[in-house]
């Protein structure tokens, strides 16, 4: 299951929708909000999406899992809107007959959603508004904060 | 002549200070030139021509990539989901 979603991420959720008996366990990363950022105080993320693609590329990132490790279930979903400091921003879960499997195809699902998902991250600091450009911030401070 | 429509996400859609618009593109058009278009219109947009990646209808492509009417644009910038 993909989803970008504009309401609170529901972890119990997703572990009941990933879950099989043929799973030996299940693997989960719960991405969240913290209060810095470069040294600097966050007060909230803001999080916009391109939704349908980043639903499709979503779909592709659980089809590179599927056809790289024995897999049972994979769950990507990622929040979008304002969040504020500890909301859960992203899960990326997948369910597998072993721990080996499940743990590797977590891993690469959260650095995959980072690399390619359209998503993008907007910081809201004391100071202003900074877009995250990838790994890099771009100043664009504004006066209205 | 050909039309798409080209959607602006997160950086780039505070630099062009729209959503979408629609571009009116010679017959055989490669998202190269779409890009080139946007510059004349939105110069602002060049500086983020080595980080963009283009997508034609919800999927990444190669700026060479050849256009047809109707093709739905977007120029996306370094993401930072997660």
């Amino acid at each position: 299951m993909v989803s970008v979603t504009a309401t609170p991420i529901d972890v119990e959720e997703i572990i009941r929708t990933i879950s099989s008996p043929r799973a030996g366990g299940i693997d989960i990363f719960i991405g969240t909000v913290r209060n810095h950022s470069q040294g600097k105080r966050v007060r909230q993320l803001e999080y916009s999406a391109y939704v349908p693609m980043a639903e499709n590329v979503m779909k592709e990132i659980e089809e590179e899992i599927k056809a790289k490790w024995i897999v049972d279930a994979v769950a990507i979903v990622h929040r979008v809107g304002v969040l504020q400091v500890g909301d859960v921003a992203v899960v990326t879960a997948v369910s597998a007959p072993h721990r080996k499997e499940a743990f590797e195809a977590c891993r690469h699902a959260i650095e995959r959603v980072k690399e390619v998902v359209p998503i993008w991250k907007k910081e809201h600091f004391e100071e202003g508004l900074a877009w995250v450009v990838g790994q890099h911030e771009v100043d664009i401070k504004s006066p209205e904060l | 002549m050909i039309s798409v429509n080209v959607k602006f996400f997160g950086p780039l859609r505070d630099a062009v200070k729209q959503d979408e618009l629609t571009l009116d593109l010679p017959d055989v058009s490669t998202g190269e030139e779409a890009f080139g278009r946007l510059v004349a219109l939105s110069p602002d947009l060049k500086k983020w021509r080595p980080s963009v990646r283009l997508a034609v209808n919800l999927e990444y492509v190669q700026f060479s990539h050849s256009l047809k009417s109707g093709d739905e644009l977007s120029f996306i910038p370094p993401v930072s989901g997660g």
